[in-house]
């Protein structure tokens, strides 16, 4: 993840949603908006070697990099069939989006219907 | 980028891509909340976001998040998975088959290139790396119940983990494993199971088939029918093959034989270890021979490179994957591990029994002075981490020395008081008791790797000479006038006094050896040396004069004792001949670092000489003057701890400067120190005709002093008259830490 501190622009949302108070807002988009309400919810990511990791939605960048807080590594002990899943405990994990696969938001089911409404 | 593409596009399609089931199913989410697909919102909002736009919320921190792991990092993702999900993909895709072949003879090549790539991979864990993925490579050491069917894979597999769990145990107990901490992390893998005793009846159960094959296939081919069904289906190569499992098995005994004995407390089982240790070593000799022939039986070659290979044959070894248990071996970050080849690894394990030998074969001598002679000694040929765990076990057994002896009783002895005072009430006493952990610690100290152990004894110091201080203040309150006087027979006083002389002579010994360590770990420029030199005359008149008090009293205890009167001048001309062959043998010491001291001082102050400009060339003087601000820096960077502890007293940069700074080659050769030096070491081969190694240690000093002898008379004379044709470099060519000056023409 490439990250410039001197062009860095943030643009920081609490659980609230409610922006920052900043001279020059970046983003006035509708979809940066909705994403930063996603902070800090649990989110289940797929990797493309068949694992998944959960944690808290930590951070994103323009390139779909994805942080995630207190993560837990899931795997399965077979390639092929369903088996028992095996955890572990990672911590702040980074992952790339070249390796993303999926990415799943916890959302209550009322929220549901709003959420899968978004289409580009 | 486009992640959109179908699951076909894909290598490995994961679950959640076939159904968007099994994943909220195997994962769930808290109930009244499910898991929403997000990633067309996310692509959304990364078209939006400008360059170098973050979305975090107001915990966020760019430092912090730099240290996040990195998912699919082969250096960070130690879950990465590389070909199989677990060790039971793996073994039900084939990786370890039970048995490995049902053609005998391939079975028998490939058991033996197994048990060959577990010595590479044990003798790779004992160098500093993690079990897991090392000797835990091997799937069947990972699921002891599988090999059952194969008997000698079995018991192989049996005895390596106990030999394992031997070994995690000593360096566990020891706790001074220090830089390799990864040594004893064996967390989630199977080395409880195996009894000692039934690993060893199994191999021995083994064995004793193998011998009975070997001596049939050794009958006359008329006898050979009758008797039992050989080891492999090849008859020509029938002999080759068992007495190469033989040796392997027998050595793999031997060795564990040598674990147990050396663990027996109070070193009782030291000489039955020996014999074991004999063995083990015969018997590596003969798993080398093994090689030729294994060579042979390989056909195709081998495709690693001959010094390369893990195995004798060279062939790569059945059912090992590093990989399966690498996120067991977190948390450290995965590292990738080359692995010992199989030639380094015998020369490892025949260093390692050397080394225990080495161990086993000391007196456990009672007197401390002999003890610190031995480690040092054992430490001189560099031991490895297993080595050291055991000296350390051996010494410090439950707070006793060997297990044997009280701390009070060591330190009794070693001030010269007589054998009844180790009762004496005094050890009761708090500041007696803290000098007893002192000790002790310095003893675990002395038997780690150099680098730790000088760093350590440094900070040592400090608490010796606190504790100096705490026992003369604690006795001198107590009975203050009783201290005045050297006449108290039966008194606290006097075997206070005596405790505080050898308290002192050990505290300028740990100084000593910290000096010299610093040789041995290179840490002084050439540069720097004279310094050092001079440091160590200072350290080592005083180690000198504070073991001859030690003798000294001690002498007069045990004339007292005896009830002979003694001459009230201890000070008397007589006593020259009389100073003890150990207090000469530190001045002989004392003589060569005077002369190597004066010498490169000398350098340095006539070349400083030749190259200063008029007074007045300011840039000149900028230069000298930043000269010794930084060699003030240097001084001050290397004997901080020594400073701190004020060992020796009154010790500083400027007494230094000012005793160095009048030598030039018109006054260091008169005396000649080095002279000194050789005359004394002469003279001192008698006194030690019995100690090999203060034999050997005198020669080396002696060849020092001869050539520094010459080098000196040599600089001296040319040095005066044509100072720039001649180049001084000192070289550790006939002792680690005393240098010798080669002269060339410049």
């Amino acid at each position: 993840m490439e990250m410039e501190p001197e062009t860095l622009v943030t643009s920081s949302g609490g659980q609230d949603g409610s922006h920052s108070e900043r001279p020059s807002e970046p983003s006035s988009s509708s979809t940066v908006a909705r994403v930063k309400k996603l902070l800090f919810r649990q989110v289940l990511v797929g990797i493309k070697d068949g694992r998944f990791f959960m944690g808290t939605f930590h951070c994103m960048d323009k390139q779909g990099n994805i942080i995630l807080q207190d993560a837990v590594e899931y795997r399965s002990t077979r390639r092929n069939s369903p088996s028992p899943m095996e955890q572990r405990c990672l911590g702040l994990i980074l992952i790339p989006f070249s390796c993303r696969t999926s990415c799943h938001v916890e959302c209550p089911i009322e929220e549901q219907m709003s959420l899968m409404t978004i289409q580009e | 980028m486009d992640w959109n593409s179908t699951p076909a596009e894909q290598a490995e399609p994961p679950m959640s891509r076939r159904s968007s089931l099994p994943l909220s199913s195997t994962i769930p989410a808290s109930p009244n909340t499910v898991w929403v697909d997000a990633t067309p919102l996310l692509q959304a909002a990364c078209t939006d976001l400008l360059d170098g736009e973050l979305i975090h919320g107001e915990n966020f921190n760019l430092f912090a998040a730099m240290s996040a792991l990195e998912i699919m990092d082969p250096k960070m993702d130690s879950g990465m998975i590389c070909k199989y999900y677990s060790v039971d993909e793996a073994i039900e895709d084939g990786v370890g088959p039970v048995p490995i072949s049902f053609d005998r003879t391939t079975d028998v090549q490939c058991t033996l290139d197994i048990m060959d790539h577990l010595l590479a991979c044990e003798a790779t864990w004992h160098k500093g790396h993690s079990l897991a993925q090392t000797v835990f490579s091997c799937i069947y050491l990972l699921r002891p119940e599988r090999t059952v069917p194969s008997p000698i894979l079995h018991s192989y597999c049996k005895i390596i983990r106990a030999t394992c769990k031997a070994i995690v145990s000593v360096v566990s107990d020891a706790r001074t494993h220090e830089e390799e901490d990864l040594f004893t992390m064996a967390y989630g893998l199977p080395l409880d199971g195996d009894g000692d005793e039934k690993s060893l009846s199994l191999l021995n159960a083994v064995e004793e088939n193998l011998c009975r094959q070997l001596r049939a296939c050794k009958a006359q081919s008329s006898r050979r029918k009758q008797d039992m069904e050989p080891l492999q289906s090849d008859i020509d190569m029938e002999e080759g093959y068992c007495k190469a499992l033989l040796c392997r098995l027998r050595f793999r005994k031997h060795f564990f034989h040598v674990l147990a004995c050396m663990r027996r407390p109070q070193g009782k089982g030291l000489e039955l270890a020996r014999k074991h240790i004999a063995s083990s070593i015969s018997e590596l000799e003969c798993i080398r021979k093994s090689a030729d022939f294994l060579i042979s039986t390989a056909s195709g070659g081998c495709s690693i490179g001959i010094e390369d290979r893990t195995t004798a044959s060279g062939r790569k070894p059945i059912g090992f994957d590093a990989s399966l248990n690498s996120r067991v071996s977190a948390p450290a970050p995965p590292r990738s591990i080359k692995m010992l080849s199989w030639n380094k690894a015998i020369e490892y394990f025949e260093k390692l029994l050397r080394d225990l030998d080495f161990i086993c074969s000391y007196s456990l001598d009672p007197s401390l002075e002999v003890l610190l002679r031995f480690v040092t000694q054992f430490q001189s040929s560099r031991p490895d981490l297993v080595a050291r765990s055991h000296l350390q076990l051996l010494l410090v057994q439950e707070g006793r020395l060997y297990g044997r002896d009280p701390m009070f009783a060591v330190i009794t002895r070693a001030a010269g008081l007589p054998e009844t005072t180790k009762n004496h009430d005094i050890q009761r006493y708090e500041s007696v008791m803290q000098l007893g952990q002192l000790v002790i610690n310095m003893l675990k100290i002395v038997c780690t790797n150099t680098a730790w152990q000088r760093r350590k004894l440094g900070k040592s110091l400090q608490d010796w000479r606190v504790i100096y201080v705490q026992l003369e203040l604690a006795f001198t309150n107590k009975f203050g006038e009783v201290l005045a006087t050297s006449n108290d027979e039966n008194g606290v006083a006097r075997v206070v006094k005596q405790i505080l002389i050898w308290l002192e002579e050990q505290a300028y010994w740990i100084a000593f050896r910290f000096l010299m360590l610093g040789f041995e770990l290179e840490l002084y420029s050439p540069s720097e040396f004279f310094m050092v030199y001079w440091y160590l005359y200072a350290v080592l008149v005083k180690l000198a004069e504070k073991t001859d008090s030690r003798m000294e009293i001690t002498e007069i205890t045990a004339a007292k004792r005896k009830g002979k009167k003694r001459k009230d001048s201890s000070k008397d001309v007589g006593r020259e001949t009389r100073i003890p062959p150990a207090v000469r043998f530190l001045q002989c010491q004392i003589h060569l670092v005077e002369g190597l001291t004066l010498l490169q001082a000398a350098l340095r102050n006539e070349m400083a000489a030749l190259h200063s400009l008029t007074p007045f060339n300011s840039e000149q003087e900028v230069k000298v003057s930043i000269f010794s601000l930084t060699i003030n820096h240097i001084f001050l960077q290397h004997f901080e701890l020594l400073q701190k502890a004020c060992i020796p007293e009154q010790i500083t940069y400027h007494s230094f400067k000012e005793s160095t700074s009048y030598a030039r080659f018109s006054n260091i050769a008169t005396p000649n120190c080095f002279q000194q030096a050789q005359k004394l070491a002469k003279e001192l081969r008698s006194s030690f005709s019995n100690d090999h190694d203060r034999l050997a240690e005198l020669r080396r000093l002696e060849q020092v002093a001869e050539h520094n002898s010459v080098a000196m008379n040599v600089i001296c004379q040319l040095g005066a008259v044509e100072p720039n044709s001649l180049k001084v470099s000192f070289e550790f060519i006939h002792h680690p830490c005393y240098a010798t000056a080669v002269v060339r023409r410049a």
